[in-house]
C-alpha cells in the first residue's frame, strides 16, 4: 500500500464532492453496489491483499484538465515517468499543444494527456488476450504487461495514444490511474505534481473548486464520442479561429463558427508536389502487409481450385492432375504458414502467439486469428489428404466426398477470417481505414491474387501435359478481372470519400496525393493496367504474342500494384491522436532523430530504427 | 457496463522500495525548494519528492527536481583527477596529491613570474556557501589574486549592482509570501512559468485564493505573458525608458507616495528632472509600448495598495541592466513600494546558490556584503583570519567578463574554472576558444569530465556533486536552506570544500589561516563574521535549517526563525540610511537589426534545461522534451526567406554563424528569433555581449543576425548531431 507522509500536503488528496447518478453519457457514475460481487475486493497491488478505504472506490473517477491554466512545465509528465520508473522513449502522460494567432496576439493551449478510463474502452474490447480489465474501482481501465503479448491493437483503437507500446521489452504499458495511491485517498501523482492549477482528479463530473465548467473537449482533443472518455475540460478564454500544430501530422484546427467547436482540417501545403518516396513505404508494419496480402493469396488459390470444377472447369481435378494439384496446395499451405509467422513476428512476443485467440467474444484480431487459424487447419488436412492418392493405392474418387467436405469448411472459415481481418481495420480512431475499402481490398487481391496464382500455375501445368489451357485461363483472368474491379471500385470511391473528408482521414489522403503522389499514380495506373489485360484475356479477345504479353504486364501489375497499394494502407494511417509537442510525441522529428543518428542517444527519448 | 476479466491477476505497480528519504535541498535554480532523495535498500538512490512541509516548496518540485536523483549517476562523471602537458595531449590519470601539487606550482610559478594578478579564479553559482566562504578565504586570503569572480556575471551581477546602488547593499528585500499580499505584479523580462515553475505556482495559488493583476513585460509572448492580463512585448533593450516613463506618469499625475519619499529617500530632485523627459509620447516610440498602455499601467500600479515587480535575465542581461534594476528599485522606491507584505523589488535568481557567493564567496569584495574599498571591511576580515590586512587589495579586480580579455591581452597566464562552463556559457564561443588556447595554465573542477571546458584543461579536479556532500545554499528570498549528503562522492571525486582546504595546504598563508576541517566549521565562521550585520547568519544552526527546512537572513542570535523582508523601517544600508533615487539616461548602445542582419537574436531558458545541460542533458526523461539545440523563428518572417518548419538554417552575426533547427511559431515577433541557450556551439557563436558599465553583465539577449536558408539539410543535420555529445 502506498504510504501517507505525515505532513502530506492537503492538495495531494482527493476531494470528496457530491456527483449526479449518471455521466453526461448517460451512464450511472456508481459502477457497482457495495454489496455486488466486484465490490469489497482487494486490488491486489503488488500482492498486497488489504482493501482501501476511499469511500468512492466503485464510483467513475477521472481526470479534470484546466485548459486555461497549463503552462506545459512537464511536471505531470515527469512525476507520472518517475513513479512508474519509465524509459525516455516511454510516457504514459504526455504534454502537447495546439497554436494559434498572430503575434503578439498569439495563442498557445497546451493539452495534459493520460489514459481517460473510458466508459467504452475500445482497448479492452480490441485487445486479443484480454490484457485489459475495467476495475469496479475507480473505474479505473488497467492493463496487464505480464498478459499482453505486444501486437499493438490497442495503440491503433485508443484515440488518445494512451496504450504506450514498448518495442524494447515487447509489451504495452499504460497509465494505472495510480489506483495504489487512490486506495489511500491521494490523487494520481501526475495531478499532486501539477504546478499551474491545471490538472485534477476525482469523481467524474464533479468539478474542482474555483472551476466552472466540465466540457467533455476541447480543441485538439478527438472526437469523445468514439470511447466516452472519462475526463473533463474548462476552456474559457477564447481561442483564434484557426490553430495549428507543431508535429508534423498536416493537421490543423478551425472553429466553426456557429457552434464554436473545432474540428480537424487538412493542413496543405501549397508548395507541396507529388513525390515517389519508395523508401518510406517501409514501417514496423511491413510484416503485415506481407501477412495480410500472402493471407489473402492462400485463401484465393485455395477457392480457385476449389470451385473452378463448379465453373465447368472439370479438369481441375486429382484424377487430372493428381500431383500437380497437391503441389499447388502444398505452396499455398506454405505460402499462409509464412504469412503467419509473419503476423507472429510483428508481435512483440511472438512465442505467446497462442494468446491471440483470449478475446473471441469482443476482439476482431482473435476472430481472424482463428477463423483463419481454422483455414490454415483445414487447408493443411486438405492437402495432405490431397497427396493421399499419389502415396498410396487410395483412389481419388474414394476421398473426394472428404475433400468436399473439408474443402467447403476452409473455404467458409477463409472468406470469414479475410472479413474479420477487415474489421480489425475499422476504428473509429483511424479514419483512413474505417471505410468499407477495406473489405473490398482485402476480397478483391484474394481474387486477384488467387487468380493469378492458381490460374497462372495451372495454366502452365495443362500447357504442360498438352492440355488445353484457355478455359483455365480464361477463368483465372475472369476472377482476377472480379478482383482488381472490386479493388478499384473500392479504391474509387475510398479517394472521392477521403478527398471530401475533413480531418485525419482527409490528410492521410492528401500525403498520399504529395509525399506518395507519383507512388500513389503509379498504383493506381497499374490497376487500370490489370483491369485491361484481366478484360483481355477473360473476354478471350488477345491472341499470339499479345496474349503472352498480357499474362507478362498481367503479374507485374497485379503484385506490383497489390504491395504499393498495402504498403500505402499502413505507412499514411494518422490517427485521430493528440498533437504533439515540437520534440516530443512528433514523428517527424522521431524519424529526423533516427536517420540521423540522434536517436542512438539514448536520453533523446526515441528508438532507433531496427529495435 | 462491461469489465472485462473476472479473474484477475494482482496490479504490478512500480515499487522503488524506498526504505529511507534524506532531506537536501534542489541543486538546480535558486527557487530553494526542500527535496527528499529516496534510498532504497542497497543504498542506491532511486526517487526524489518535494518535502512536504517545507515553505517555499510544499511538497511539489519542478521536472528537473522530480529526477534530480539520476544525477548521482550521470554518463561521465569525473572519477579521477587527469593531467597533461599541454591542452592537445591526451589526459593521464593521476592522484590527487599529483594533481593539487601541479596545481599549487603552476600558482606559484605564474604569480612568481607575471605578479599575482596573473593568476585567475573563475567560480560558479553552484556549490555550496561554506565551500564559496573557504575558496574566498584561499583566493583572497592565501592565493592572493585580486582576478577573481564568478559566472554570476553572466547572471545576477546586474542585481547584485542595482541593489547597492539603490539600497547600499546587495540582498533582496522581499519574499514568495508577497505574492499573497500585493495587489499588482510586475514581471519584466521573467518567464516564471519555464524558469522557476515552483515559484510560478506560489504565484498561482496566491491568484486562486485573491486575483490581482500581473503585467508581464517581454519582447516574447511567453506562458507568462499569455497568463497575463497586461502583456507588454517591448522593444528589447529599452527597458529603462519604460521604467522612466512609468514614473513620469507616477510623478507628473502626482500618485507617487510623497510621504516614503521624503523619510526615507535621496535625490528626488535630480531624478525628477531626467524624469521628465519621458513623457509617454516620447517613451512609446523608443520603448514599442503605446502611450495609454504605459499610462495604464503606471495609473495601476500606483494606486495599488501594495505592488512588486519581480524580474530575471529580461533586466539583467543588458547594457543597462544594473540600470534596470534601479529603474525597478526607483519606480518602487517613489510608490512606497519596498519592506511591506506584498511590496518588493524581487529578483528572481537563476543558481542554486547565486546568494550564497554573492553573500560570502568574496568575489566582488569580502565576506558577507563587505567591500575591499572599505578598510574597515578589510581589516575586520584579515584580523578574523589572521592575516595581514594588507594583503587584501584595496580595490576590486576584474569581472569575469574582464578576465577573459585580460587573458586575450597577455595579462592572465593562468586560470582556475570551478563549476561553470563558459565554453557553452560565455559570449562569442570562437574568441573564447581562442583565449583557452592561450592559457599556460587551466585547471578545471568539475563534476563532469565532458564539460565542454575541459577540452582546454592541463588539470582537471573531479568535484562531488550537490547532495555528495553537506553545506547550505541561499535562495532567491534569502532562504538559507541544507544540504545532507545524501551519498558519498563518487568514485574519486571530491566535495569542493575539500579540495579547495588541500589547495591552502600548499600555500604559506595556507598555512596560518585556520581552514576548518568540516562545512559545519566553516559555517560557524561565516556567523561569527555575520554578526550585527544585515546578512546576519548568528541564529542559524544545521540542526535549526533542518528542523525548519530552510531559514531566512537575517536571524539573530537568539532568534528562534528569521525575518521575511529587508527595509521594513524604510532604513537601508547606505551611509546616511537612505535609499538613492538615481537618474537613468538612456544610451542606446545595442547592436539593432539593420539591413545586413535584420533579425534580432534573443535568448533564453527552457524548463527541461538547466545552463550548459551538463546534467539535464544526461537526463533522459526530461532531455527528450529538447534533445537537440532549436530556434523560434516567425512563420511570416520564415516565408520570405523560404524557410520550413523543422528544417535547419544557418545564422550569421558579426561574430560568427550557428546552424540550427527551426521552430515556427507566432510567439516571437517578426523581426526576432529566439534560441535556448543551453546548447553548446549555438547560440553564443553568435552573440555580441555588451558589458553592462556598472555590473560588467553581458547583453546576451541583444544582438542582431541574419538568417539563411541551408541547402544542404544531411550535413547540417550531421554538424548538429555531431555537437551534441549529451
Amino acid at each position: 500500500m502506498w504510504k501517507v507522509r505525515d505532513d502530506e500536503p492537503e492538495y495531494a488528496f482527493v476531494t470528496k464532492a457530491d456527483a449526479p447518478e449518471k455521466n453526461q453519457y448517460g451512464t450511472a457514475i456508481t459502477l457497482v453496489e457495495s454489496n455486488d460481487k466486484l465490490a469489497g475486493k482487494s486490488l491486489n497491488i503488488n500482492f498486497d491483499s488489504s482493501i482501501g478505504d476511499n469511500p468512492d472506490r466503485y464510483k467513475q473517477h477521472g481526470f479534470y484538465f484546466n485548459a486555461d491554466n497549463c503552462i506545459a512545465c512537464h511536471a505531470c509528465e515527469s512525476a507520472c515517468s518517475e513513479k512508474n520508473n519509465l524509459s525516455p522513449h516511454l510516457a504514459f502522460r504526455s504534454v502537447g499543444y495546439v497554436e494559434g494567432g498572430s503575434y503578439p496576439d498569439y495563442h498557445r493551449l497546451n493539452l495534459s494527456m493520460a489514459c481517460n478510463h473510458c466508459d467504452d474502452p475500445v482497448c479492452l474490447k480490441g485487445c486479443p488476450t484480454r490484457a485489459y480489465t475495467k476495475f469496479a474501482e475507480y473505474g479505473a481501465v488497467l492493463q496487464d504487461p505480464d498478459i499482453c503479448f505486444g501486437c499493438g491493437y490497442c495503440t491503433w483503437v485508443c484515440p488518445y495514444n494512451a496504450p504506450q507500446l514498448d518495442p524494447v521489452k515487447g509489451q504495452v504499458e499504460k497509465c494505472n490511474m495510480c489506483v495504489d495511491r487512490l486506495e489511500v485517498g491521494l490523487k494520481p501523482a501526475c495531478v499532486a505534481s501539477c504546478l499551474a492549477g491545471a490538472l485534477d482528479f476525482g469523481v467524474i463530473e464533479t468539478k474542482p473548486e474555483n472551476r466552472d465548467q466540465l466540457n467533455t473537449s476541447i480543441p485538439g482533443f478527438p472526437d469523445p464520442s468514439i470511447t466516452q472518455p472519462n475526463i473533463r475540460f474548462q476552456q474559457t478564454k477564447s481561442l483564434p479561429n484557426e490553430m495549428a500544430r507543431t508535429d508534423s501530422a498536416p493537421i490543423r484546427y478551425s472553429k466553426n463558427i456557429e457552434t464554436g467547436v473545432y474540428h480537424s482540417k487538412v493542413l496543405k501545403d501549397p508548395e507541396a508536389k507529388a513525390e515517389w518516396n519508395i523508401k518510406k513505404l517501409s514501417s514496423r508494419e511491413d510484416p503485415l502487409v506481407l501477412f495480410t496480402l500472402l493471407s489473402q493469396l492462400a485463401i484465393g488459390g485455395f477457392l480457385f481450385q476449389f470451385f473452378a470444377p463448379h465453373f465447368g472447369i472439370t479438369t481441375i481435378s486429382l484424377t487430372h492432375f493428381p500431383t500437380v494439384l497437391p503441389l499447388l496446395l502444398f505452396g499455398l499451405l506454405g505460402l499462409q504458414s509464412f504469412a503467419l509467422l509473419m503476423s507472429t513476428i510483428h508481435l512483440g512476443k511472438p512465442m505467446k502467439f497462442y494468446r491471440g485467440f483470449n478475446n473471441l467474444k469482443y476482439s476482431p484480431v482473435s476472430r481472424e486469428a482463428a477463423c483463419l487459424m481454422i483455414f490454415f487447419s483445414f487447408l493443411g488436412l486438405y492437402t495432405l489428404m490431397s497427396f493421399l492418392p499419389v502415396l498410396f493405392d487410395v483412389s481419388s474418387a474414394k476421398l473426394q466426398t472428404s475433400l468436399t467436405m473439408i474443402g467447403w469448411i476452409a473455404s467458409i472459415f477463409g472468406i470469414i477470417a479475410l472479413f474479420f481481418m477487415h474489421k480489425i481495420y475499422r476504428i473509429k480512431a483511424r479514419p483512413f481505414w474505417n471505410h468499407w475499402q477495406v473489405l473490398t481490398s482485402f476480397y478483391g487481391i484474394m481474387l486477384s491474387f488467387g487468380g493469378l496464382v492458381a490460374g497462372v500455375y495451372l495454366g502452365l501445368a495443362h500447357l504442360l501435359f498438352a492440355q488445353t489451357a484457355s478455359p483455365v485461363l480464361e477463368f483465372a483472368a475472369a476472377m482476377i478481372l472480379a478482383g482488381v474491379l472490386l479493388e478499384a471500385t473500392g479504391l474509387f470511391f475510398h479517394a472521392r470519400d477521403m478527398h471530401k473528408q475533413e480531418g485525419e482521414g482527409g490528410a492521410s489522403h492528401y500525403q498520399q496525393l504529395t509525399t506518395f503522389g507519383k507512388t500513389y499514380w503509379l498504383r493506381n495506373i497499374l490497376l487500370l493496367v490489370s483491369i485491361a489485360m484481366a478484360a483481355g484475356l477473360a473476354l478471350n479477345i488477345l491472341s499470339g504474342l499479345l496474349f503472352f504479353l498480357a499474362w507478362g504486364l498481367i503479374v507485374v501489375s497485379v503484385f506490383l500494384s497489390a504491395f504499393i497499394g498495402r504498403s500505402l494502407f499502413y505507412v499514411l494511417v494518422i490517427p485521430t491522436t493528440m498533437p504533439g509537442a515540437f520534440f516530443w510525441h512528433n514523428k517527424g522529428f522521431e524519424q529526423h532523430a533516427c536517420e540521423t543518428g540522434l536517436a542512438d542517444m539514448p536520453q533523446v527519448g526515441v528508438i532507433p530504427h531496427g529495435h | 457496463m462491461l469489465f472485462g476479466r473476472s479473474q484477475k491477476n494482482p496490479i504490478k505497480i512500480a515499487d522503488k522500495a524506498v526504505v529511507e528519504w534524506k532531506y537536501t535541498t534542489c541543486g538546480y535554480c535558486s527557487t530553494g525548494c526542500s527535496i527528499e532523495v529516496g534510498l532504497d535498500e542497497s543504498g542506491k538512490a532511486v526517487a526524489s519528492r518535494g518535502a512536504a512541509s517545507a515553505d517555499v516548496n510544499r511538497g511539489k518540485l519542478c521536472l528537473k527536481g522530480i529526477f534530480e536523483h539520476e544525477l548521482f549517476y550521470s554518463a561521465n562523471r569525473g572519477s579521477v583527477p587527469l593531467m597533461r602537458d599541454k591542452f592537445y595531449d591526451e589526459f593521464a590519470e593521476v592522484s590527487w596529491d599529483e594533481a593539487l601539487d601541479k596545481t599549487a606550482n603552476e600558482i606559484k610559478r605564474i604569480q612568481d613570474s607575471y605578479g599575482r594578478d596573473a593568476f585567475a579564479v573563475v567560480s560558479t553559482g553552484q556549490i555550496m556557501t561554506e565551500e564559496f566562504y573557504t575558496l574566498g578565504k584561499l583566493t583572497r586570503g592565501v592565493i592572493g589574486t585580486n582576478n577573481y569572480d564568478g559566472n554570476t556575471t553572466l547572471c545576477m551581477s546586474s542585481a547584485v549592482s542595482g541593489y547597492k546602488r539603490s539600497f547600499g547593499s546587495d540582498g533582496p528585500p522581499g519574499c514568495y509570501e508577497d505574492f499573497e499580499h500585493t495587489e499588482c505584479l510586475l514581471a519584466i523580462g521573467s518567464n516564471l512559468p519555464e524558469q522557476h515553475p515552483i515559484i510560478y505556482w506560489r504565484l498561482q495559488q496566491a491568484l486562486e485564493k485573491r486575483k490581482f493583476p500581473i503585467i508581464v513585460v517581454d519582447p516574447r509572448v511567453t506562458m507568462f505573458a499569455q497568463m497575463a492580463d497586461i502583456h507588454l512585448p517591448v522593444t528589447p533593450g529599452t527597458d529603462v525608458v519604460l521604467l522612466n516613463s512609468l514614473a513620469h506618469v507616477i510623478l507628473n499625475e502626482g500618485l507617487e507616495d510623497e510621504a516614503y519619499i521624503k523619510a526615507n529617500t535621496n535625490g528626488y530632485k535630480e531624478y525628477k528632472e531626467l524624469v521628465d523627459q519621458y513623457d509617454p509620447t516620447t517613451a512609446a516610440k523608443i520603448c514599442g509600448i503605446d502611450e495609454d498602455t504605459i499610462r495604464n499601467v503606471a495609473r495601476l500600479y500606483a494606486k495599488a495598495g501594495s505592488a512588486m515587480t519581480i524580474w530575471t535575465m529580461g533586466i539583467n542581461q543588458s547594457t543597462h541592466g544594473s540600470d534596470g534594476v534601479v529603474g525597478i528599485n526607483n519606480l518602487n522606491l517613489i510608490t512606497g513600494n519596498i519592506g511591506k507584505p506584498g511590496s518588493t523589488s524581487l529578483s528572481i535568481t537563476g543558481q542554486c546558490n547565486a546568494m550564497g557567493t554573492r553573500e560570502w564567496s568574496a568575489c566582488s569584495g569580502l565576506p558577507g556584503y563587505r567591500a575591499l574599498e572599505n578598510e574597515q571591511d578589510r581589516k575586520e576580515v584579515a584580523e578574523f583570519w589572521g592575516i595581514d590586512a594588507e594583503f587584501f587589495p584595496k580595490k576590486r579586480g576584474l569581472f569575469q567578463t574582464d578576465i577573459f580579455p585580460a587573458i586575450e591581452t597577455g595579462q592572465i597566464k593562468g586560470l582556475w574554472i570551478i563549476a561553470t562552463n563558459p565554453m557553452t556559457s560565455m559570449m562569442n564561443t570562437s574568441r573564447i576558444r581562442k583565449i583557452f588556447e592561450k592559457l599556460e595554465f587551466l585547471v578545471v573542477q568539475d563534476a563532469y569530465a565532458d564539460v565542454e571546458t575541459n577540452q582546454y584543461s592541463h588539470v582537471y579536479f573531479p568535484a562531488a556533486i550537490w547532495a555528495e556532500k553537506q553545506g547550505c545554499f541561499t535562495n532567491t528570498e534569502r532562504r538559507v536552506n541544507l544540504i545532507s549528503n545524501v551519498l558519498p562522492p563518487y568514485k574519486q571525486s571530491k566535495p569542493d570544500f575539500w579540495i579547495f582546504n588541500q589547495m591552502a595546504k600548499r600555500f604559506d598563508n595556507g598555512q596560518k589561516i585556520k581552514f576548518p576541517e568540516d562545512t559545519e566549521g566553516a559555517f560557524d565562521e561565516m556567523r561569527e563574521l555575520s554578526k550585527g550585520r544585515m546578512l546576519d547568519y548568528s541564529g542559524l544552526s544545521y540542526a535549526k535549517l533542518e528542523k525548519q527546512k530552510g531559514i531566512q537572513w537575517p536571524c539573530k542570535e537568539g532568534e528562534e526563525t528569521g525575518a521575511q523582508r529587508l527595509y521594513t523601517d524604510g532604513k537601508f544600508q547606505h551611509k546616511d540610511g537612505k535609499a538613492k533615487l538615481i537618474p537613468l539616461p538612456f544610451i542606446d548602445n545595442n547592436e539593432v537589426p539593420d539591413d545586413d542582419y535584420p533579425f534580432w537574436l534573443n535568448s533564453g531558458r527552457v524548463v527541461e534545461h538547466f545552463h550548459t545541460r551538463t546534467r539535464t542533458g544526461k537526463v533522459g526523461n526530461i532531455n527528450k522534451f529538447s534533445p537537440t539545440a532549436y530556434m523560434e523563428m516567425n512563420p511570416d518572417a520564415a516565408k520570405e526567406l523560404g524557410i520550413k518548419h523543422s528544417s535547419y538554417v544557418r545564422l550569421t552575426s558579426r561574430r560568427g554563424d550557428a546552424v540550427v533547427m527551426v521552430q515556427l511559431t507566432q510567439r516571437v515577433p517578426p523581426n526576432m528569433v529566439f534560441l535556448p541557450f543551453h546548447f553548446y556551439d549555438c547560440v553564443n557563436r553568435l552573440t555580441l555581449g555588451l558589458l553592462d558599465p556598472h555590473s560588467r553583465q553581458p547583453a546576451f539577449k541583444h544582438c542582431a543576425v541574419k538568417i539563411e536558408r541551408v541547402e544542404d539539410q544531411e550535413l547540417a543535420a550531421v554538424r548538429n548531431k555531431e555537437a551534441r555529445t549529451y
